[in-house]
């Protein structure tokens, strides 16, 4: 079968478990996130051109990949950070849009969190990312009123008044 | 099996009312970032009772999730169980023992 005419079966692979690590300029006052997989979350602060990056904290998080059963398309995730349910929380934000967009279902939205919260490069993650996320995460609920929504973080207003849930693992390695 | 079948057989403590789904299967794990790989349909057993645990278990579709050890969930983390209609349960014991049961009961 052409991968361009299946009808995915996603499957999750590749999963590497690590630390999301969130790090933050104190001249520009952006902020910006990695992927980790040292078995350390790395902590020391650096300079980049006019960038002086701090290390403000960091969690236990895993990434993975997706995976056609059918066609064996595979679709790195590499560019998603980690996953956050949108509550809904400001009206004039574009994920609260995205969640009341299909009034006879019941949407939750997932923003997918890219690198870069400013957004600055214009960049966010990929189109195909995104599809295939939400295909992955629609086709096993039993439910049909409900539905995954998973879209770009580039949605969200704000990234400092947002009271999204991150789907990381927040307080185990506080002990460090 | 029902949700509701389980919770009678086994005693189990329940802190809302959810859908009554079928479980296809068990999990436990008490990492967000490994439940996010879950199949749907599963009962999740956890220790953990914090709010992005219910975020992960809605994404998955879980049947409905079970905190042992006696841990009782926050008013918040109940109300956001309530509006994704995930059922919520509690085990006084260890998840062992309750691992234990639900192989008697021939659900894992």
């Amino acid at each position: 079968m052409s991968k361009a005419a299946c009808h995915h079966q996603w499957t999750m692979t590749n999963v590497r478990p690590g630390y999301l690590v969130i790090e933050g300029c104190f001249h520009c006052r952006n902020r910006i996130s990695f992927f980790s997989e040292e078995a350390v979350a790395p902590i020391d602060d650096y300079h980049e051109g006019e960038h002086f990056w701090s290390h403000l904290s960091h969690y236990q998080a895993a990434q993975f990949d997706l995976k056609c059963e059918k066609c064996d398309a595979e679709v790195p995730l590499k560019d998603v950070m980690a996953l956050m349910l949108c509550t809904k929380c400001d009206p004039n934000c574009g994920c609260y849009a995205a969640a009341i967009q299909e009034p006879d279902k019941k949407t939750w939205v997932y923003a997918a969190l890219c690198a870069n919260t400013s957004h600055s490069p214009n960049k966010c993650i990929a189109p195909e990312s995104l599809r295939a996320l939400n295909e992955y995460f629609n086709q096993g609920t039993k439910d049909p009123a409900k539905k995954i929504a998973v879209v770009p973080c580039s949605l969200r207003k704000s990234v400092d008044t947002c009271q999204g849930i991150v789907l990381a693992d927040f307080g185990l390695t506080d002990l460090y | 099996m029902k949700v509701s079948e389980l919770v009678t057989k086994t005693g189990l403590k329940t802190f809302n009312e959810g859908a009554d789904k079928e479980i296809m299967g068990v999990y436990i794990s008490d990492m967000v970032s490994d439940i996010v790989g879950m199949k749907e349909g599963n009962l999740l057993i956890t220790l953990q009772t914090h709010k992005n645990l219910i975020a992960a278990a809605n994404l998955v579709d879980v049947a409905a999730v079970v905190f042992s050890r006696n841990r009782t969930p926050a008013d918040d983390v109940v109300a956001l169980a309530n509006k994704a209609g995930i059922r919520l349960l509690g085990y006084d014991g260890d998840t062992w023992s309750l691992a234990k049961k639900l192989c008697e009961l021939k659900i894992a």
